[in-house]
């Protein structure tokens, strides 16, 4: 027979072990009464928007996870994207090129941006939060200097990029195809390979996994620039999305999508969080966002309900692992004691006076 | 000891920096080595200041405090709004230093009660922040300030010096012996070294980390009072463009951002450095973007000399220990 306290205390383990769980609750519970209490929110046309919309975070989201996995940040993924939005962009402008060419200029860019991070934390030895920082500044600076105050139009972008927000892929739209394929590849690589275990085993320990021969410099590198070429990506999606491509492309973007990452439960202590979590914990924020705006709640309000979200995560995350935490340590100790001394249980390391 | 030393040449480094910069730009421009340069560079200055000094304690103890520009652009506005009202600006000053250091309290109790990670509360609040002081002002501003205002944050003293350095540099004096003479101080280094050893020892952790992001509330709110005296005008969003600029100079005065090491003068001293630096690349004719760069550029510099100083003093440590054998 379970009481309702063991009952309660399992459910918050499950949670502690997958906060996918609670983000799905709410993100549903928050359709269910969207959808019941406003008509607009029902469209097919709006659920269309609210994925296509999610997609840019959701990368920026998953590219994040990556690098907060093993314990560092990324502060520079806004600045990366809006200069290979910009750069990449206005190369297709010029010269043409299908999809493949399109992508790999966006990853390989973006690819180069990142290593600049990961050189500055390997080599200078600058903490992650420092040298992405710089690189925010110089990125987006050198973003304000090639665009040269001017902008990149529509017109001036291929017809098939432009065309892809509005594309749908049979029942879905196409950006959020490759917003799901994103979470699935990178979900088998961060949970099914070795690489990923890596990755959460040195930001679970960064000490730890040195000692034990993990090769922590070469996944530092692997993860800043997998991080900035999934942020170049974004850049060519942006392009697509807005079509015009300016100086400020891509501002403070980053910390949208620190807020999405750390709301799906990616923790910023490293070595805990999943990508999916972080995809929904962009889809929640976007969806709010639409909700707001169906409602003509004022935008202003939108940012506080953000910075609100935010901090109302982070707190339950992190009192129901510890809370978890401490039922595992009771139950260890209860089986240490179990055989022993039979029924009688007593807590022990109560001292006495 | 040796932590005194390397202190004490990271500051002497900096002062070298900013010195030959200073050089530098006064030969290449007959623009820079002006008074009117000079003291823009200065008031210009003022407002980063107060929030790298009061962002500088929070990194010394081994957190972050993202929230500062927002705590700014907050505390300006409810001023504003209260001084609107037709209360005194003094009294709105007041109102808006009462404001910063309630907002920092906020952040600390999230942080140090709830002990939560401080940059993931400050980039909340920070948003918190923002959106509240977005939705009292809506889309519009609030200019034309007294006067008194006006002098304390853009006039000169004798006609020499700004109102806002002496202020400034007043108030980092008083920081500087609250953190480096007084028992404060030391808990506050020692929490940033290393926070369960404090806790162990029987340091106040809980009250100090309190404090600490109380101070940069504070100070928060003490730029508010500079930053409308200077540019005569609130409005929503103000001020985010000083938050990387304000950790960039608490970063290159020497500040660990690990914790535990750095002193008030290396931020002023970092202050120093970087004004020269980027009044003189304008004076120059580079672009606000390319003195961003430039910025960037030189923090990455300076902890790249500094990785270098210490790995090579760590080899002659390590040959110096194998030499007697």
């Amino acid at each position: 027979m379970t009481s309702l306290r063991d009952r309660v205390d399992s459910l918050l383990a499950s949670l502690a072990r997958a906060p996918e769980l609670g983000l799905i609750s709410i993100l549903v519970a928050l359709t269910v009464y969207a959808a019941a209490a406003l008509p607009a929110f029902r469209t097919t046309g709006n659920a269309d928007q609210i994925l296509s919309n999610s997609t840019i975070i959701a990368i920026l989201a998953l590219a994040e996870t990556l690098v907060l996995l093993t314990r560092q940040i990324d502060l520079s993924v806004g600045a990366e994207l809006g200069l290979c939005a910009y750069l990449v962009g206005s190369a297709l402008g010029h010269v043409g090129g299908g999809p493949p060419v399109a992508i790999l200029m966006a990853l390989g860019l973006g690819a180069v941006l990142g290593l600049g991070n990961a050189l500055l934390v390997d080599l200078v030895r600058m903490p992650a939060i420092i040298a992405t920082l710089a690189t925010l500044s110089i990125y987006g600076g050198l973003q304000v200097v090639v665009t040269h105050g001017s902008q990149l139009y529509a017109y001036q972008l291929p017809h098939w990029l432009t065309t892809l927000y509005a594309t749908k892929w049979g029942p879905l739209p196409a950006f959020a195809c490759v917003a799901l394929v994103l979470v699935v590849v990178l979900t088998a690589g961060v949970q099914m390979t070795r690489w990923g275990r890596d990755l959460y085993a040195m930001g679970s320990n960064p000490e730890a996994a040195g000692v034990t021969g993990l090769p922590v410099r070469r996944r530092t590198y692997e993860a800043f620039v997998a991080c900035g070429a999934l942020s170049g990506f974004a850049g060519l999606l942006y392009a697509a999305q807005y079509g015009n491509v300016d100086a400020t492309a891509g501002n403070g973007i980053e910390l949208t999508a620190i807020a999405a990452a750390v709301i799906g439960g990616v923790s910023l202590f490293g070595g805990s969080g999943t990508p999916a979590g972080a995809a929904l914990g962009a889809l929640l924020l976007i969806e709010i966002e639409n909700i707001l705006a169906i409602e003509k709640i004022s935008i202003f309000a939108q940012e506080l309900l953000q910075g609100l979200a935010i901090v109302a995560s982070v707190a339950v995350y992190a009192l129901v692992r510890r809370y978890s935490q401490r039922l595992g340590a009771r139950r260890r100790r209860l089986q240490a004691a179990g055989p022993l001394s039979g029924a009688a249980v007593v807590e022990p390391a109560e001292a006495h006076p | 000891m040796s932590l005194v030393r390397h202190a004490l040449r990271w500051e002497v480094g900096l002062t070298v920096l900013g010195l030959t910069l200073f050089a530098y730009m006064s030969l290449a421009s007959s623009d820079f080595f002006t008074s009117f340069t000079l003291q823009s560079l200065a008031l210009n200055a003022t407002v980063i200041g107060f929030l790298a000094l009061g962002v500088a304690p929070v990194i010394v103890s081994g957190d972050i405090d993202i929230s500062i520009a927002a705590m700014l652009g907050l505390c300006t506005i409810v001023m504003a709004e209260v001084w609107q009202a037709g209360v005194n600006i003094w009294v709105a000053a007041l109102v808006a230093v009462v404001l910063g250091c309630v907002l920092g309290l906020a952040n600390g109790i999230f942080v140090v009660l709830l002990e939560l990670p401080s940059l993931a509360i400050t980039l909340g609040s920070m948003g918190a922040y923002t959106g509240i002081a977005f939705l009292i002002l809506g889309g519009s501003a609030i200019t034309s300030f007294p006067s008194s205002l006006i002098t304390l944050g853009s006039g000169l003293a004798g006609n020499a010096v700004p109102w806002s350095t002496l202020v400034l540099l007043a108030v980092a004096a008083v920081l500087a012996f609250l953190l480096h003479r007084t028992t404060f101080g030391r808990a506050v280094f020692a929490i940033g070294a290393n926070k369960q050893a404090s806790r162990f020892s029987g340091l106040a952790v809980v009250r100090t980390k309190l404090l600490v992001f109380v101070i940069s509330g504070f100070m928060s709110g003490v730029a508010a009072i500079f930053y409308a005296g200077y540019f005569n005008t609130a409005q929503g969003g103000l001020g985010a463009e000083d938050l990387l600029p304000a950790i960039t100079v608490v970063i290159l005065g020497g500040v660990s951002a690990y914790g535990g090491t750095g002193t008030i003068p290396g931020v002023v001293l970092a202050l120093f450095v970087l004004g020269v630096l980027q009044t003189g690349l304008g004076v120059l004719g580079f672009s606000g973007q390319e003195q961003t760069i430039a910025v960037g550029l030189t923090l990455i510099l300076a902890l790249a000399v500094s990785a270098a100083a210490r790995a090579v003093r760590a080899r002659f440590a390590a040959s110096a220990a194998r030499a007697p054998a």
